[in-house]
């Protein structure tokens, strides 16, 4: 049975790459000339999650390493943030995971939310659309205060704790520990992917360090599958790279993977 | 290259940007040199280096066993394997067994910036000595209430010559040689101190293992001879407040970054700011305005334990930063990093790059200095020494005539 899905899922992947995308190995695929075709490239080829809704979402650490110069990487986001093109959202799997998501999508998802929300028969619903036209209009920050939260939302109608608390549950705010005060703006829907995540990071790498020389081809690598994460072998890799944990090495037979061990 | 220089000749390229492609081509070429060595008389880790700033000729060093030596860089004293290797040895050392010698770590040694007649050095055994380099003798000496962390000098003062020291005390001095008294002290740090002067204005920027960078200006009010100082600081991101006149409140402190800035190097005539901290960042901080030009440096491992001295190319496009036991040059304005020298067995604690050779030196806590140059091929040295003696082996061959 699983192994009929997992088939299935293959060939579904590879149906809908070959419609975006002739090649399908990641060397040809790795380096792009603009930070908008790399967002939208990397949108098209996020991996289909049977379970979780989740919209593509794509990680800082991948940008950086699918275009050559970071600081335009980071001017593009930035003008592409004041544009209201994509939202810009803080991880708490390390110690600079920004993922970022289409403007659209990120809509969708707080719309499927709410949906949800609704079926389970919690009233206070409007509180999202709130949220959607006060306060996700105007606060292009990865994080925001409290006093300014509640100011933003009170455009709409009086605001309780009970919807501030509906928020959170509904996962599109979260706190960190480092400040009491700030909230910070979340995908809904996220924790298992997150978890997936750095579960894969710690899979691949160390995959990687038993190895006897620390280091695979790349053609070799994409073709394996991860056990502990729902997210690709791509996925992983273009992130690791950019961070810095791995470093690739042309060789005659093509891109070598190495652990950085700077 | 001939034909750029016949584009010079003819007038089509100036020189300076002739001069600036010789440069930057040597530049892109530095690697461990295979003909030049320096032979360290040093018996702990070496923790400042500098060339003087008027003929580029001597290297001056302060190592972790209270010693301070000169090298001679151009001139060598001996010439080794078949005469391809120059070996540099020091010229005189002053150590512990110097009566008037440090009896602590020397952790700053800086050339008096007019000439080499005079050089600073700061050490942990709380005193900051300036030395007569022809006699080797303490002509003067300061006391710190703390170990001295880093001494510097202003290059471009022609009214004063004050030396500024960062302690583990928590204020900048500022000690004048003419008069042998402490003229300022400049607060607003809480952690440990270390100092770095710019080449170029007579600014101190002060670095703390408290995550601010505070520049510190003194300007001299004409006539009436006061001085009075006003702070600068940067914050992440958001825009800056000057002060005017010498107010420090509370209220100034902004973080630069998430642990203790490690290194701090001024650049382009002092327009930018250049900040290494322990939470593997670098950061360039634009001075007039305090903030920062988010350029974005790769991520790379700094040690934590002690200081790092930063080294940067004339006109400030390459920036050299000591990252564990490698050293790596980041592009100042893209932050690619552009270079990778490993070389040291260990840590790297200061660097210094000569524009006039295009040479890099490096100390670290090997004990060694290690030159990294232009790549020579040996056909080319083995032409230019055709009259010494030493070459005749090299250009035997083994036919029988």
């Amino acid at each position: 049975m699983e192994k009929h899905s997992n088939s299935k899922g293959k060939k579904r992947q590879r149906e809908e790459d070959n419609e975006t995308t002739e090649i399908l190995s990641l060397e040809n695929n790795l380096m792009f000339s603009d930070t908008l075709i790399a967002l939208r490239m990397m949108h098209g080829q996020f991996p289909k999650l049977d379970k979780i809704s989740i919209h593509p979402f794509i990680l800082r650490s991948q940008l950086y390493s699918s275009v050559y110069d970071r600081t335009q990487v980071d001017r593009d986001l930035e003008s592409m943030k004041e544009d209201k093109v994509l939202r810009i959202f803080k991880l708490n799997t390390g110690q600079d995971d920004h993922a970022i998501m289409f403007m659209e999508d990120y809509i969708n998802q707080v719309g499927i939310v709410e949906k949800r929300m609704e079926a389970k028969g919690k009233d206070d619903i409007m509180v999202f659309d709130w949220f959607k036209l006060y306060v996700i209009a105007s606060k292009l920050d990865p994080s925001i205060g409290h006093h300014e939260l509640c100011s933003l939302l009170s455009l709409g109608g009086k605001v309780k704790d009970e919807h501030i608390t509906l928020l959170i549950n509904a996962g599109l705010l979260t706190r960190q520990l480092i400040d009491p005060d700030m909230y910070w703006f979340a995908i809904p829907n996220i924790g298992s992917v997150l978890k997936g995540l750095s579960q894969g990071r710690k899979e691949l790498l160390s995959f990687l360090s038993r190895r006897k020389y620390t280091e695979m081809l790349l053609a070799l690598l994409e073709k394996k599958r991860l056990h502990m994460s729902p997210l690709d072998m791509r996925f992983h890799l273009r992130d690791l790279i950019g961070s810095g944990k791995l470093k690739t090495v042309p060789t005659p037979t093509g891109l070598l993977v190495r652990i950085n061990k700077d | 290259m001939w034909k750029q220089v016949g584009e010079r000749e003819v007038g089509k390229l100036k020189p300076h940007s002739f001069a600036n492609r010789i440069k930057s081509n040597r530049i892109s070429s530095l690697q461990l040199s295979n003909h030049k060595e320096i032979v360290s008389a040093h018996r702990g880790a070496v923790n400042s280096l500098q060339v003087d700033l008027t003929d580029g000729r001597y290297l001056l060093a302060g190592a972790s066993d209270g010693s301070a030596a000169v090298y001679d860089i151009q001139c060598a004293a001996r010439y080794e394997g078949g005469g391809l290797v120059a070996k540099h040895e020091s010229i005189f050392v002053v150590d512990k067994q110097h009566e008037q010698g440090h009896k602590y770590a020397v952790s700053s040694a800086v050339w008096y910036p007019i000439d080499t007649g005079l050089f600073v050095t700061g050490s942990f055994d709380h005193y900051v000595n300036v030395w007569d380099t022809n006699t080797t003798q303490v002509v003067m000496n300061f006391k710190m209430p703390g170990k001295v962390y880093r001494t510097a000098m202003s290059s471009v003062a022609k009214s004063h010559m004050l030396i500024a020291t960062g302690t583990e005390d928590v204020q900048v001095r500022l000690c004048d040689i003419a008069s042998g008294a402490f003229t300022h002290t400049l607060s607003g740090h809480r952690g440990k101190m270390m100092v770095s002067g710019s080449t170029s204005n007579s600014i101190p920027g002060s670095q703390s293992s408290f995550p601010k960078a505070r520049m510190l200006h003194k300007k001299a009010a004409y006539g009436n001879g006061t001085k009075h100082t006003s702070t600068t600081h940067k914050n992440k991101g958001s825009t800056s407040q000057r002060l005017h006149p010498g107010m420090l409140s509370s209220h100034d402190r902004a973080t630069a970054h998430y642990g203790a800035v490690i290194g701090l190097k001024v650049c382009e005539d002092s327009m930018y700011l250049l900040s290494a901290g322990s939470d593997s960042r670098l950061r360039l901080w634009d001075i007039e305005s305090g903030c920062n030009t988010l350029v974005n440096f790769e991520a790379t491992r700094l040690q934590t334990s002690k200081g790092i001295q930063l080294a940067v190319t004339q006109g400030s496009s390459l920036v050299f930063v000591p990252c564990m036991s490698a050293v790596k040059a980041f592009d100042v304005w893209s932050g690619r990093t552009f270079l990778t020298f490993r070389g040291h067995y260990e840590n790297v604690n200061c660097c210094w790059f000569s524009s006039q050779d295009q040479e890099l030196y490096t100390g670290s806590n090997d004990r060694q200095i290690l030159v990294w140059s232009p790549s020579r091929s040996v056909h080319a040295e083995v032409d230019e020494r055709g009259g010494e003696a030493l070459m005749s082996t090299s250009d035997q061959d083994n036919w029988s005539d």
